[in-house]
């Protein structure tokens, strides 16, 4: 209730303060997810020259879940009746850069560069149109390959693309590539394959596709063995975005470390859990090493309980209702509607949460994000994200986790959040177990707009005093699924 | 004899989602699948408050990186003691916050020559003079029975400072009545409702609590 004023934050009021920061008047640190500023590799070359083994290549040496690789084929326009009988009589000319919506793949690659998810189209060779209801969905890639014979032909694109590589080799060798590929995996005919390559393919790469060659940084001579200069390019590409893990990194740290400092208990968006007998002798019975499992299950789903309970008291009110009790009193009372309320749990240590949550809204929509940190570099990173349909439609969005040690993944989920149209005041953040920096960087990332209501936070001093390791090491949800 | 008005009566905090649990109670269109969820919430809400009121005793415990914290632990035996039929509703939030609980049972009901409450069954844990106890019925209205089974308890030798009076709604008369005879008894509610009817039932109260929670 004290914090209603902040926590219906109007979407102009919001607007206002996010300009501000972009405007770099206010020099408060912000967060920048690496999915907003992804790392673009553009793939180019005539047909048949191998650029998408490159391509793949280069994806799968990377081999995280937040690379994708797209193929400028998606893209090609839908065709009319007209186009497609010349198709279908092989007279039609897709090698001509027109044929290609390089406008829509701008739109695309866009949206992608700004971290907003993006619908790609999915193209069927065998009917030459898009295929309706159909796309594919992207987001939170922080690498994006996209290959193409237009890769590297339009200059938008071209402005995006961090890397731009072109696959170079002789025409009769992609005429070869060419046959093979179009007779077995798209089922056309070999009279038909030769007419389009000497009509169309042959002379449009003369013609356009050759002469993207000069936009490249780098030149793959795709006779022989390409292995040398793929791996030379995967290393240099590996190297950028170690760079880029890097910065991410100090930018999650800078989050920790504002100038003026203000105490926790003055942070209005901050709400801890009173330390009333109950839930000290409930903290004591989960700390204690020799807790069974069934006592630590028990004890966590009541304070869990306690918590969500805690989060849900200012819940927005709907309307005064006029009621009619059994004894015949008419009375106005305040309603509120449980069903707009959802939760997203932080896989793994959110879903200690699931039986309380239940236990308060049984019907609740839950979400789920599966952000891991990189086993060497501690980088926090996007695996999956699961969301309720219209999550934007709900009033409150409860965005749960156990225990928050550096705030990282908390402040990427909230990001996630952020990015599928959920409104900043909308978001609690519900945690058992903080650190205080963890805290403090969830509230910095975000202006402070952002609600915490925590079971307890662990001042800095106690951790460096050494006495508090174990709010610095997870082990509440190792406990309460009984497996580290 | 209690001087202060509402001394040792902690009324759960009013918040937005506390209000609109008791909306959903009280609605007479409400079906009984909703009002025992929404009702069992709100007497979750009132076991833990009460549970907040037991004395601790410190106790340092080793966690998992091998230091000592010092935290505390529950202290004192607790048993329930519900007031047959309403009050056993009561029971399952009570066994949610303390798992193995004792659970004591006490029947009263209107003498019809007196027209008074009357003690029909009565069956308590053997040590409860040693125990804290949660004395549990919904609706404290004019208080003749919840009064009744206090003296109960106090016979077996409960301390009134040890009686933890939960309900989700009284009226002031009945609490005023309530602690005019056992003032240091706790009444741990969730809405005060302003009197009342012909029928003796709160107004605007909710309608009989066990009826909806259990048949209607």
């Amino acid at each position: 209730m004290d914090s209603s004023s902040s926590l219906f934050v109007s979407p102009e009021h919001q607007a206002t303060q996010l300009r501000r920061v972009v405007g770099g008047e206010n020099l408060r640190p912000r967060y920048t997810p690496p999915w907003t500023t992804p790392y673009i590799i553009g793939v180019g070359g005539t047909s048949g020259s191998g650029k998408t083994s490159v391509a793949a290549k280069i994806t799968a040496s990377i081999n995280t879940p937040w690379t994708v690789l797209i193929s400028l084929d998606n893209f090609y326009k839908p065709l009319t009746p007209d186009q497609r009988q010349l198709a279908l009589e092989n007279n039609f000319d897709f090698d001509q850069p027109s044929a290609v919506d390089l406008d829509l793949a701008y739109e695309c690659m866009k949206n992608l560069k700004e971290g907003k998810k993006t619908s790609i189209p999915v193209y069927s060779f065998t009917n030459h149109n898009r295929i309706p209801g159909k796309a594919i969905s992207i987001y939170g890639s922080s690498v994006v390959v996209i290959e193409g014979i237009y890769a590297l032909y339009d200059q938008r694109l071209l402005d995006l693309m961090d890397l731009k590589i072109y696959v170079d080799v002789d025409l009769d060798v992609c005429l070869a590539r060419r046959l093979s590929r179009d007779i077995v995996s798209r089922g056309r005919d070999l009279d038909g394959c030769i007419q389009q390559w000497e009509k169309f393919v042959k002379p449009n790469a003369d013609k356009y596709v050759k002469g993207t060659m000069k936009n490249a940084d780098a030149i793959i001579p795709s006779i022989g063995n390409i292995a040398v200069a793929t791996q030379t390019l995967i290393n240099h590409i590996k190297s950028k975005l170690q760079e880029k893990s890097r910065q991410h990194l100090d930018e999650l740290t800078k989050l920790g470390h504002v100038e003026e400092l203000k105490l926790l208990s003055e942070m209005t968006n901050v709400h801890q859990l009173e330390a009333t007998s109950q839930v000290v002798a409930i903290k004591t019975m989960l700390l204690d090493k020799y807790t069974s499992r069934d006592d630590f299950v028990f004890y966590f789903d009541r304070i869990a309980t306690i918590l969500v309970s805690r989060a849900l008291d200012d819940i927005q009110v709907h309307s005064n209702k006029r009621i009619i009790t059994p004894t015949g009193a008419e009375l106005d009372s305040l309603m509120v509607d449980f069903d707009k309320v959802t939760s997203i749990n932080i896989v793994r240590s959110g879903d200690c949460f699931m039986n309380s949550l239940k236990k308060n809204v049984p019907s609740m929509a839950m979400g789920k994000v599966l952000i891991q940190s990189d086993s060497h570099t501690g980088e926090p990173q996007l695996h999956c994200e699961f969301l309720p349909p219209k999550i934007e439609d709900y009033e409150q969005v409860l965005l749960v986790e156990a225990q928050i040690i550096s705030g990282a993944a908390v402040i990427m989920a909230i990001q996630v959040l952020l990015d599928h149209g959920v409104q900043l005041g909308k978001i609690k953040v519900l945690v058992y177990l903080a650190t205080e920096v963890g805290i403090r960087r969830i509230t910095n990332a975000f202006n402070d707009a952002v609600q915490i209501y925590a079971g307890e936070i662990i001042p800095s001093e106690s951790l460096g005093a050494e006495h508090c390791s174990w709010a610095r090491k997870r082990f509440i949800d190792s406990r309460y699924f009984g497996c580290d | 004899m209690s001087t202060e008005p509402f001394k040792n009566v902690v009324l759960l905090p009013q918040t937005n989602q506390l209000l609109g649990l008791y909306t959903i109670i009280r609605d007479q269109d409400t079906r009984r699948p909703d009002f025992i969820f929404y009702a069992d919430r709100i007497i979750r809400l009132l076991v833990e408050e009460g549970l907040n009121h037991l004395p601790v005793t410190p106790r340092t415990v080793e966690t998992s990186t091998n230091q000592k914290f010092d935290g505390v632990s529950f202290m004192g035996k607790i048993c329930g003691v519900s007031i047959v039929r309403a009050g056993e509703s009561m029971e399952q939030g009570l066994r949610e916050c303390c798992r193995s609980v004792r659970i004591g049972k006490i029947l009263i009901q209107r003498d019809e020559e007196t027209a008074l409450p009357k003690l029909f069954f009565e069956k308590l844990p053997e040590d409860i003079s040693e125990r804290f106890v949660f004395l549990l019925d919904p609706m404290l209205a004019t208080g003749g029975s919840a009064a009744m089974a206090t003296e109960v308890l106090i016979n077996r030798g409960v301390k009134q400072e040890r009686i933890f009076f939960l309900n989700l709604i009284c009226s002031k008369e009945g609490v005023d009545l309530y602690h005019s005879k056992f003032p240091d008894v706790k009444i741990v509610t969730g809405a005060v409702d302003s009197g009342l009817d012909e029928n003796r039932y709160l107004t605007p109260g909710l309608g009989d609590f066990g009826d909806r929670y259990y048949c209607i």
